[in-house]
């Protein structure tokens, strides 16, 4: 089995995001960028599959500092890597990349595409829906569990309320990984350095093959929308203030 | 125009978000213009009984599964567009949704818009604002039509609860698309909720990611203790194992509403917010002034929270 796991780099949206001049786009300029979350997850989910059934992992990343997580992906497992042609300064727009991934699904003959259920710059629409739509494979999002079953994949989905559901699905698909089976791994300097010598392979973009797409007129950082009151960052000074307003409802004592 | 709001329910009951996906409609609608409302599940009775604020109810069930595939609900939802022509879609962010959107999208070419918040119609074209980086950048879109949207749930009010005029519905069954389909339920799972129910906690405190690890998880759970809460925590949290899932708030979740909310470095991801933003009493400890949480929060610090617990637990502990 091979599955083909793409990992978008996206910027930290626990730092500070600043727009650009025009007010179009965020400066990327002193942006830290990172693995999204749940690619993470799907990564994980991969190798775990790797492990539990046996497969050849093909780990794809996009956007900056693309090296560094394939890096750590071949040194948790991925068996090969590559860096996708990313357009310079702008989101990753996953609608506009799933032409390239479908051309990669198809090149590598992969059964299985893993990708993150979303990303945090999924603005006009999620790979795995596109990806599974063009290429005609059934998809699923938000699995929590995958497994291979007499040649058939397993997927545990979540839906609201904690409820989960289990489907099983008939080979080549597309699974939007929420949460892996088990937490990431972590890798050690000497599994990392080691994995600096597997030589990184390139991709070139492919036309996404979507004819239009909404136009983003203006960003914009959204206003304090509650009422709510800023207590300040001295913690003695909040404690005093959060006793007596918990007191003053009713919630100090128990 | 015609626009079709999705809908969703299972177990018997309608989604909430499906009364919201029809207000959607109107603002996105100029007047004449007609709201289908867009059903596909195993019993479409609540959606009988609760959409009749739509203008039609297009409803497909399939009585031999619980939870119907994302797979054959965007089959039937095509099939209806197809028939409907409409001019707009809006389907709900929701698990479901994730999958439903991208695909019709992708099969019709149409653009698409997720993450929407705000809806008003320009001419041919939509003005949406849709979150984007977890809710801290909103963006401002111009949509030609015909479109898409994945609309939040919580971003616009319940339309009212009533019957659908049984001269307005139309119903099919859904069991041959969904015998076809290449995704088969095998099984469902409903939590054990052992004893924890924060759907009824009248106090919630809550972890996210800034607690660190899981041995610190105990001085939340001690300052929880000491306010006779509930402890909670946030995906990120429980996907850790850090809390069981029973303990997870947001949308894949529990949605909860009790008196007291405390959040302790939680961002505020859309996700979570779905999960918690009407609570009477909000606050939210975060060291970034940026966090969203500070959006809904009625009293927010921007301190580190480790030192906020331990001197709030001591003057609550004393008195003082
Ligand atoms: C389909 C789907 C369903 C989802 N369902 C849920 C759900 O049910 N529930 C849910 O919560 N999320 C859900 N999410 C995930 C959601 O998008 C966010 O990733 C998640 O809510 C982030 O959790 P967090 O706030 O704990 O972590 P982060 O976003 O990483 O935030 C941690 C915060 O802690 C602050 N912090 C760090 N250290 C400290 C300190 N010492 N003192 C004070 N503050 C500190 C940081 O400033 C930061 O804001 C879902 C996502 C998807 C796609
Ligand atoms: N989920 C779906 N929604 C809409 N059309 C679909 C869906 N799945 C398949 N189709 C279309 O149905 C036809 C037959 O599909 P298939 O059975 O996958 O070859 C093709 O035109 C597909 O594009």
């Amino acid at each position: 089995m091979k599955i083909l796991v793409v990992l978008r780099m996206i910027p930290d949206s626990a730092g500070e995001l600043e727009l650009t001049g025009d007010g179009r786009g965020i400066d990327r300029e002193w942006l830290d960028f990172q693995l999204n979350d749940f690619d993470d997850h799907a990564l994980e989910e991969a190798i775990l599959l790797k492990e539990a059934a046996g497969a050849t992992v093909v780990a794809v990343a996009i956007g900056e500092g693309s090296n560094r997580v394939l890096q750590m992906a071949v040194a948790r497992g991925a068996d090969e890597a590559i860096a996708l042609e990313a357009e310079a300064d702008g989101m990753i727009d996953s609608r506009a990349i799933a032409g390239s991934i479908v051309a990669l699904a198809r090149s590598k003959a992969a059964d299985l595409v893993l990708c993150g259920v979303q990303s945090t710059e999924d603005l006009f629409g999620q790979l795995v829906p596109y990806a599974g739509a063009r290429l005609g494979w059934p998809h699923v999002s938000g699995s929590s569990r995958l497994s291979i079953e007499a040649s058939a994949l397993r997927v545990t989905q979540e839906r609201g309320g904690g409820i989960a559901a289990t489907y099983e699905i008939a080979l080549p698909a597309v699974i939007g990984v929420q949460t892996a089976s088990k937490a990431p791994r972590y890798v050690s300097g000497s599994k990392l350095r080691e994995a600096s010598k597997t030589a990184m392979g390139k991709a070139a973009s492919e036309p996404a093959g979507f004819e239009r797409s909404a136009e983003i007129v203006a960003l914009r950082l959204p206003g304090q929308r509650g009422t709510g009151e800023n207590l300040g960052d001295n913690p003695e000074n909040v404690a005093d203030r959060l006793a007596s307003i918990l007191a003053a409802k009713g919630f100090a004592g128990v | 125009m015609r626009i079709v709001a999705c809908t969703e329910g299972s177990f018997g009951k309608i989604e909430p978000f499906s009364l919201e996906m029809i207000t959607a409609a109107r603002m996105a609608g100029a007047a004449g213009d007609e709201v289908v409302a867009f059903f596909a599940g195993q019993d479409p009775e609540p959606a009988v009984t609760s959409l009749g604020a739509a203008d039609r109810l297009v409803a497909a069930s399939a009585g031999n599964t619980q939870l119907i595939a994302a797979e054959s609900y965007a089959r039937l939802l095509a099939d209806t567009v197809a028939a409907e022509e409409p001019g707009l879609v809006l389907v709900p962010y929701s698990a479901n949704g994730l999958d439903v959107a991208g695909d019709l999208a992708a099969r019709t070419g149409w653009p698409l818009v997720s993450y929407v918040n705000e809806i008003s119609r320009d001419g041919d074209w939509l003005a949406v604002v849709a979150q984007v980086y977890g809710g801290k950048i909103l963006a401002e879109c111009s949509v030609p039509l015909p479109a898409i949207l994945m609309v939040n749930p919580g971003a616009f009010a319940e339309a009212e609860r009533r019957a659908v005029d049984p001269s307005k519905l139309q119903h099919s069954d859904a069991t041959p698309v969904v015998a076809e389909g290449k995704v088969r339920l095998v099984g469902v799972e409903v939590p054990n909720y052992d004893g924890v129910d924060l759907t009824t906690a009248e106090r919630i405190v809550c972890v996210g990611r800034g607690i660190g690890d899981e041995a610190s998880i105990d001085i939340a759970r001690g300052l929880a203790d000491i306010l006779g809460a509930e402890i909670a925590g946030s995906r990120p949290v429980v996907d850790s194992g850090w809390l069981p899932k029973v303990r997870q708030v947001g949308k894949s979740g529990q949605k909860v509403k009790p008196k007291l909310y405390l959040a302790l470095g939680v961002s505020g991801a859309p996700e979570h917010l779905e999960g918690m933003s009407k609570s009477d009493l909000i606050i939210a400890v975060n060291t970034d002034p940026k966090a969203p949480i500070f959006n809904v929060a009625h009293f927010g610090a921007t301190c580190d929270l480790f030192d906020l617990v331990a001197n709030l637990s001591e003057r609550l502990q004393t008195g003082r």
